[in-house]
């Protein structure tokens, strides 16, 4: 991702514009990133700061062109998954720049000319020490001195991008990224990609409210709102970096819709950015990211990817409607044996939130749902059925295993089961 | 999210939960909630149903529920002691002591001490004091690791460390600014004091989570100068709490820093520098008068805005770069530096930089040790206690000593160029001003003439710390 600095955005009224390199304006930039490329490709062996060079100098005649725009191309072309740098783990540089001015330290100051008081000329001097280091000349050990700088890192590899095109496109969606760091709420409308999207949405660890926005014959929109816990207590830009990292899952859904509202500086006024999957941006699909430490994900982590007993489990959970009523259970499990089961697990919460999941759960309740319940709230649970299940801290997987045997049933053809 | 507080009334169980930064109380109804807690910071999410504060609120909250609810049994868990190994505690000096009692009435609120008069041994003897889970947060990690090395040293414990790229948590960690306002929301349930190091660097919008999102009810703010430019000082009242004592540097001068002398020496470009130095003053005037006949009023921000669209106003902002880059690093410094180090040669030297290149530079020329961010703990250690065992006779820094880097005291110092703020001229002055004998310090000031560093330097010499000091020139 870009940081915030490099961020570019244009204002229309309050709406904001992340910047974007379009074929028709921007035709030549096919061409500029190809020189880009190019220039990171045959650069194996420069520093960072010598292809950074380079590719300012690409630009040196365009006329449009922020330079902020050029900080972000180099930005893009460093990053870790395309381009590998020389590292110093072992710490080397530092160990010779060690060593360099401990040699030095009794010779100083190394002055320009010798004089009597001050017999130590800078040049002698610096020769001397590299013979003593067994170095050609101090020219060699200079080159290393400051080797673990960030901007004498050598390059080492470069994957780089499948085509100039596909480094444009990075960009655009890296200038969305960029403007969704000020982002503090965001709205989609979804279609048919919805699980997918909630899905990642709740990987990045966003809080979501979910209605049903509109029923249509076989596509109906949801509408899911995403922001994180602090937001009910102020505007907080807090969670853009988690907005930003989720921007990529959603771009590489079809069928929806985002509106972001945004905090630009300390100006309180309602900026907001609207995209959609008709805008042409692209991303390949993000890997799922890391696990967090709730109950869910510690069970998700456990459970694994392999079937236990003939149950697979799967995140992307099914749609259950009923009326307005929209429940996205948290895991999904499937037998070889076609038999189906979803889980649901309930953390602590007031008695209104155990109420209104209460009912939402009797609308459902011809489902084979699985009610994982904390023992903290279990007084405070009053939904009266087998599916229900008791966990202390963690869910226990051999526990989860018995009420699937009890509570699945064959998956009824038509049904939303995300398979 | 975790349990942090409960008890049990006749309607139940009151809960009050850690979740992500904030605190959620489970076992109230929203009409209850307003009968009983009439305190601001709650608020209902209706998102999951339950009543949500910032977790800085924690401390009021439990004492707002224990009056408000009747007879409750149970109550908050009591925080785990913390052991320290080995006690090395110096005795205080009496302003110190002062800090350390003013501090100790509240137990929050924030100690203004100059640099180098010992606030951290104020935070040590308050950490002892206290013995709790005790999370401490410094500005950069050179800090960080400082910290670190002074509770090994004072208390022996080993600290964990969370920051550059290292998540060791221990009951007593330390960490920076950055990773405490990302990962407060994970830990902040775990500690009950929070010692900030420099907390005039708290204030911020995003920044300040690192305080709202923690529960700790006692809370430590250091620093020399809580005054911001943007005037956000008075959101500590809040994220720490009052200023409990105050230290200011002219009292300090004298008694427990050294007198110091600070000697301004302009130095000429060369003339290839200068000519051109001359070229980009040129381009810039021209270009400037250029666009003022077009758009009057004019300015270098309008410069900026137009860059995106003109090859030109690139090139005169590359201009203005150029400029500064002359300025910074102009060849006579260098030897200007060199009569200084002949000057006091044997004397304990120290150099400051207005960048790191300039750094890098005046260390490859003398081949002195620069001490600058990427420097690591053992590299940095070896400079420092180099330093201090006499191994090196003068070291080259950029920013990073300019707060609080405890440096073995120097009697001299040389600032090369830098910026104007008067917070870094009081914190540069703080790292040579350590009272040894009787013996003044200098601090020279080598400055391009006629220039905008001129300029910078005029403005620094506004700040208090300058005030009565003699100015000579070479």
């Amino acid at each position: 991702m870009l940081t915030k600095e490099l961020a570019i955005f244009d204002f229309n009224g309050l709406r904001i514009v992340p910047d974007r390199l379009v074929r028709k304006r921007h035709a030549r930039y096919l061409e500029y990133a190809a020189g880009m490329c190019d220039a990171y490709g045959t650069g194996i062996g420069m520093t960072r700061r010598e292809l950074h060079l380079a590719v300012h100098r690409i630009f040196d005649a365009e006329a449009d062109c922020p330079p902020a725009r050029i900080d972000a191309f180099c930005k893009l072309l460093d990053e870790e998954r395309v381009a590998r740098y020389q590292t110093d783990r072992a710490g080397k540089a530092a160990a010779l720049r060690q060593k360099v001015c401990r040699l030095a330290a009794p010779c100083h100051p190394l002055v320009d000319e010798r004089t009597v008081l001050f017999e130590h000329a800078e040049k002698e001097t610096k020769e001397e020490i590299a013979r003593q280091l067994g170095r050609a000349s101090w020219e060699e050990v200079e080159r290393e001195l400051f080797a673990d700088v960030f901007e004498f890192n050598r390059l080492l590899s470069f994957e780089g991008y499948d085509s100039p095109e596909a480094l444009l496109a990075r960009y655009n969606v890296a200038q969305v990224q960029a403007a969704l760091f000020n982002a503090t709420r965001l709205t989609v409308h979804a279609g048919t990609d919805f699980r997918r999207i909630v899905t990642h949405a709740k990987l990045a660890r966003l809080l979501h409210t979910i209605t049903l926005a509109q029923r249509g014959g076989r596509r109906n929109v949801y509408t899911i709102v995403l922001d994180g816990p602090a937001s009910v207590l102020r505007e907080t830009r807090r969670y853009g970096a988690s907005m930003a990292k989720f921007l990529p899952a959603l771009v590489s859904c079809t069928d929806w819709r985002m509106r972001a509202e945004l905090m630009i500086g300390r100006i309180r006024r309602p900026f907001f950015l609207e995209i959609s999957s008709a805008d042409g941006l692209h991303s390949p699909m993000p890997p799922q990211e890391e696990f967090d430490t709730s109950v869910e994900e510690h069970f998700a982590r456990k459970w694994g990817g392999r079937r236990r007993k003939g149950w697979l489990m799967r995140r992307e959970g099914g749609i259950l409607e009923h009326g307005q009523t929209v429940m996205v259970p948290d895991f999904v499990f499937h037998h070889k044996d076609g038999r189906m089961a979803w889980l649901e697990i309930v953390g602590f919460w007031t008695p209104e939130y155990l109420q209104a999941k209460v009912e939402k759960l009797k609308l459902f309740n011809e489902e084979p749902i699985i009610v994982a319940v904390a023992e903290g709230v279990a007084r405070g649970f009053h939904y009266a059925s087998d599916n229900v299940m008791f966990y202390k801290k963690a869910l226990r997987l051999d526990a989860v295993q018995d009420a699937l045997e009890r509570v699945a049933r064959k998956s009824v053809a038509g049904h939303a089961t995300g398979s | 999210m975790y349990m942090v507080w409960c008890m049990n009334d006749a309607a139940g169980k009151l809960v009050i939960r850690f979740d992500r930064g904030t605190l959620v109380l489970e076992g109230m109804t929203r009409d209850a909630a307003a009968a009983t807690l009439a305190g601001g910071y709650w608020t209902w999410d209706a998102r999951a149903g339950v009543l949500r504060c910032d977790a800085l609120h924690y401390d009021d909250a439990v004492r707002a529920l224990h009056d408000a609810v009747p007879s409750p049994a149970g109550a908050a868990a009591p925080w785990p002691e913390v052991i320290w190994p080995r006690v090395q505690l110096p005795p205080l000096r009496e302003d110190q002591a002062a800090a350390l009692d003013a501090w100790m009435r509240t137990r929050r609120g924030v100690v203004v001490m100059p640099t180098g008069t010992g606030k951290t041994e104020v935070a040590l003897r308050i950490m002892h004091a206290l013995s709790v889970p005790t999370l401490v947060v410094a500005p950069v990690r050179d800090l960080m690791y400082q910290w670190h090395q002074r509770i090994a040293d004072r208390l022996g414990y080993d600290a964990g460390i969370i920051g550059d790229n290292i998540f060791n948590k221990r009951p007593v960690s330390v960490t920076t600014y950055d990773s405490a306002c990302i990962h407060m929301q994970e830990f902040g349930g775990e500690f009950a004091l929070l010692v900030f190091d420099e907390c005039h660097h708290l204030p911020g919008p995003v920044r300040a989570d690192a305080a709202r999102m923690s529960i700790a009810p006692w809370r430590l703010g250091l620093t020399a100068t809580p005054e911001r430019s943007d005037g956000r000082e008075t959101v500590l009242d809040e994220l720490i709490g009052p200023v409990v004592h105050r230290y200011t540097l002219a009292a300090a001068r004298g008694r427990v820093l050294a007198e110091y002398d600070v000697v301004r020496i302009p130095v000429y470009l060369a003339p290839g520098e200068q000519a051109q130095y001359n070229e980009c003053s040129f381009l810039i005037r021209h270009h400037m008068a250029e666009r003022r006949k077009a758009a009057p009023g004019f300015t270098a921000i309008d410069l900026h805005k137009e860059s995106g669209a003109s090859p030109e106003s690139r090139k005169v902002i590359q201009a203005l770069r150029i400029k500064q880059s002359i300025e910074d690093r102009a060849r006579e410094k260098l030897r200007v530096l060199e009569d200084l180090f002949r000057l006091h040669h044997g004397t304990r030297t120290l150099v400051f930089t207005g960048t790191n290149v300039m750094a890098r530079e005046v260390s490859v020329r003398f081949l002195v040790p620069c001490l600058l961010h990427h420097c690591r703990k053992k590299e940095r250690k070896d400079i420092l206690d180099g330093l201090r065992q006499g191994v090196y006779p003068a070291i080259v820094a950029n920013q990073v000593l300019d707060e609080g880097v405890d440096i073995p005291e120097a009697k001299v110092a040389v600032v090369l160029g830098g910026l104007a703020s008067v917070k870094q001229a009081k914190q540069r002055l703080g790292r040579i001003l350590r009272k040894t004998g009787a013996e003044r310090a200098i601090l020279y000031e080598v400055v391009c003439a006629e220039t905008r560093e001129a300029m910078r330097s005029r403005q620094r010499r506004r700040s208090d710390a300058y005030e009565g000091t003699r100015h000579i020139r070479l």
